[in-house]
């Protein structure tokens, strides 16, 4: 366990180089863009001193990760608004959108790939996997339009955009994660449907399912063990989707209007606000190492043979 | 060859600069639909930036300070200048180095700050002091402002320079909380203060801006609405389906394939000729461009007779354009009335092309923001052009990358617009004058430059379009640029009314008022 909160340490050491040496390799540059159309030069000068954008980068590095790590991002370019108070704004918007979307995608994904594994060849089956192709290749702008026409603007039953804060309606707050938390989801339920589909006919067919079966055990006992083992699998997709997730959330986000991390990021993206790209990119990585962690912590409970501490896989 | 002639008549009403056509304010609905107060919300087609004046670059920022920030002066319906917390027309003295400003009296800020001389003196020194301020290159000719008394400011330039009330219908003219901007400095954008109908409440990153009704505005008893609130949604086609839905009420620069489809479903659509334009920008350079267009007026000159600017308008945007070949718009008094374009021929281009004596077909790599709008204008334009012997070679980059291209003279052919300024001195200087920061095309033309100083320093408006004139005249000589259009802009309304949409696409809502 200890190595593997090293491990962390030392990739997120190495993806604060990354992710600041990167943003700096996207063509364009920021003070220009903040000096607007008549772009004269002393102003764009004069923004560059103002954000330290003049100094060596190595200088501007250290800078950055000794003020980062007392809390401080810095300040947005754009509108001078603090970094920090920017991600704890957004941060939770985009947790509760992922939460809401891994909800769906996990109550559909799993429960469709049971079914399709248990029932496999039924009519049941067909459908699953019809739903899981779908679902992987529908792109989540077409479907985020096609529900904001269906439930917004023909059965007006769903508002098309928007966010309101759970502290300040929770109601509301529900009503309006519905649509994007359905679409988020669905492609992550369509990875899990598959996922568990094959891990649970996998197990299903394994030597100990079969001398079970042979000793007279019922076929419900047969798929739930077969399931808890399955599950290891299944929970390391669900890891590795986080990325997919917060890549899917950026769309979601702008065809709901929703104020979220992934939003954040685009937006900083096209106007090269480094502080806000750094800062937001780093967190987002941050809790992808977090939740990998907790993935290794999670297949100690879901399989103790999988030892992670003394070394002992 | 670009024709003209001098259409005094037209110009005489305007004082100083402007006159226009395009005016559409929204319809008036009959009482009993008319909801009393409530938040009017917004969806502008980016995120602005800082909401200071001094230091605000984007056109989305001048949408949003429209409720809050009041200038000095302010276009009308018909883009002429008209007062706004000056009392008056700016008086000009003889020589054209002194101009006096009247200011209205009794006025308060958003905070309760009184409006007064030595307020605008502390805003205008800053735009012409601060480090960073992008106003300081537009009042370049301001020398020095001086309070008069409580009520007068007297301006001093350095030049004539006849622009000035231009400038002051703009950002360099919104006057700022005194008491605001000695609390909160360079921060003044994050709690913002001025004169205007609505008081800044809050901003949300990357979501919205909130604004409540002032209880300090001198007209508040024309404002209805309780606020207005603007969302940032970049995507035209949900801009759309939120109208649709209802979940907004207005939104801006909507596609004009949508207009058709939200008139069905009962969407109040205006629309209004910008005064921006769109063109190709030619690297005349040949030091940094390869393309025989760099050296040779006759291949420019044939490319832009390869050009149908009205099939363009048809396929791309379903006639809703405005085809043009000069940057002055259509409603600007300073425009040459009898302008001419170069008719599209193919015949006349090839024969140029074949004269040329070039390798066929000729190169151009076009370089164009990775946009779709822009991705379908370039194929068009490309079909056109290799159709009469060029081979346009399509090359789509980020929007900010491809203006850093642009500035760095690092592209044969650039598609790019402006977006346009009240004054003609704003829609050339310096995008076609030697060493212009966004002289994109490095043309470097003592004629036209001369031609483009002297009309912004003469104040006589019959002398500064004949100038404006002549020094199109020479540029269509040298056509560093090929214009092809000025924009049409839709604004959609949703169950909103009261509306003011006039020819600057500014949408304004002192006056509107929710519907049921």
């Amino acid at each position: 366990m200890l190595q593997r909160v090293i491990t962390s340490i030392v990739t997120l050491f190495l993806a604060s180089i990354v992710v600041f040496v990167g943003v700096r390799l996207l063509p364009g540059d920021p003070a220009l863009v903040l000096a607007g159309e008549t772009a004269d030069p002393a102003v764009v000068a004069a923004i560059r001193e103002q954000f330290g954008l003049n100094q060596p980068i190595w200088i501007q590095y250290f800078n950055y990760v000794g003020q980062a790590l007392q809390g401080n991002f810095g300040v947005s370019t754009r509108d001078r608004i603090p970094v920090a108070e920017i991600l704890l704004q957004r941060l939770p918007i985009t947790l509760e959108l992922a939460g809401l979307a891994i909800l769906v995608g996990v109550l559909i994904g799993l429960t469709a790939g049971i079914v399709s594994a248990v029932k496999r060849g039924s009519f049941a089956d067909y459908a699953a996997n019809a739903f899981g192709l779908i679902g992987l290749s529908v792109p989540h702008f077409w479907l985020g339009m096609l529900a904001i026409l269906f439930f917004a603007i023909n059965l007006q039953v769903l508002p098309a955009s928007g966010y309101v804060a759970f502290t300040e309606d929770p109601g509301e707050n529900l009503r309006r994660m519905i649509l994007p938390a359905l679409v988020l989801g669905t492609g992550l339920s369509a990875v899990l449907m598959r996922q568990t589909r094959a891990a649970l006919l996998g197990q299903l067919s394994a030597d100990y399912v079969r001398t079970a079966r042979s000793k007279g055990v019922s076929r419900s006992r047969e798929v739930k063990h077969a399931l808890r083992n399955s599950l290891t699998t299944v929970v390391t997709v669900l890891g590795l989707q986080l990325g997919a997730l917060i890549g899917g959330a950026i769309i979601t986000e702008q065809i709901f209007v929703i104020p979220g991390f992934g939003k954040l990021i685009i937006d900083a993206v096209s106007a090269r606000n480094y502080p806000v790209l750094q800062g937001a990119v780093l967190v987002a990585v941050t809790g992808y190492v977090l939740v990998n962690l907790a993935v290794d912590i999670a297949y100690a409970y879901l399989n103790p043979r999988m030892r992670l501490a003394g070394g002992a896989r | 060859m670009l024709r003209r002639t001098l259409n005094i008549g037209c110009i005489a009403a305007a004082s100083l600069m402007l006159v226009s056509c395009a005016s559409t304010p929204s319809a008036s609905p009959s009482a009993d639909e008319v909801v009393a107060g409530g938040i009017a919300v917004v969806a502008l087609s980016d995120e602005p930036d800082t909401l200071d004046p001094t230091v605000a670059n984007t056109f989305v920022a001048r949408v949003v300070f429209t409720a809050f920030c009041e200038k000095l002066y302010d276009s009308n319906d018909s883009l002429e200048l008209v007062p706004q917390l000056a009392a008056s027309l700016p008086v000009t003295s003889a020589d054209g180095l002194t101009v006096d400003i009247a200011l209205r009296e009794g006025i308060l800020f958003n905070d309760g700050t009184p409006f007064n001389a030595d307020a605008v003196k502390i805003t205008l020194d800053r735009n012409l002091t601060l480090d960073t301020s992008s106003r300081k290159k537009e009042l370049a000719a301001l020398q020095s402002v001086e309070v008069v008394d409580e009520n007068n400011i007297r301006l001093t330039l350095s030049r004539p320079f006849s622009p000035l009330g231009a400038q002051l219908a703009d950002r360099a003219g919104a006057i700022m909380s005194p008491t605001a901007l000695e609390t909160l400095g360079l921060d003044f954008g994050t709690d913002p203060v001025c004169v205007g109908p609505f008081d800044f409440t809050d901003r949300v990153p990357g979501s919205e801006i909130n604004f409540t009704k002032s209880d300090y505005y001198y007209d508040k008893d024309l404002v209805k609405l309780d606020g207005v609130t603007y969302k940032f949604i970049t995507d035209p086609n949900i801009r759309a389906a939120n109208l649709r839905s209802s979940d907004i009420n207005v939104a801006e620069r909507l596609n004009a394939s949508d207009v058709d489809q939200l008139d069905a479903d009962g969407v109040d659509v205006l629309d209004v000729s910008a005064i921006g334009y769109q063109g190709l920008t030619i690297n005349t350079d040949p030091t940094m461009s390869s393309s025989p267009l760099a050296s040779s007026v006759e291949l420019r000159k044939a490319f832009e007779l390869s050009i149908d600017r009205d099939a363009l308008n048809t396929v791309v945007f379903a006639g809703q354009t405005t085809p043009d070949c000069v940057p002055l718009p259509k409603q600007m008094a300073f425009r040459p009335d009898d302008i001419q374009c170069t008719d599209f021929d193919s015949d006349a281009a090839r024969a140029l092309v074949e004269a040329s004596g070039e390798t066929l077909p000729i190169p151009v790599e076009l370089l164009i923001p990775a946009r779709p709008t822009d991705q379908k204008t370039a194929e068009v334009i490309q079909q056109m052009a290799n159709d009469v012997g060029f081979d346009v070679t399509i090359k789509p980059v980020e929007f900010v990358s491809a203006l850093d291209l642009g500035r760095a003279g690092d592209f044969d052919m650039f598609l790019i617009g402006w977006s346009g300024r009240m004054d003609p001195d704003g829609d050339m200087n310096d995008l076609l004058t030697t060493g212009g920061t966004n002289n994109y095309s490095q043309m470097a033309d003592s004629e036209v430059d001369f031609l483009i100083s002297e009309a912004a320093s003469v104040t006589e408006t019959d002398a500064r379009q004949d100038l404006y004139g002549q020094a199109l005249d020479r540029i269509d000589e040298i056509k560093p640029l090929i214009y092809l259009y000025h924009d049409t802009w839709f604004l959609g309304l949703a169950d909103i009314t009261g509306v003011e949409y006039s020819a600057d696409a500014i949408p304004r809502f002192k006056t509107a008022e929710l519907t049921k």
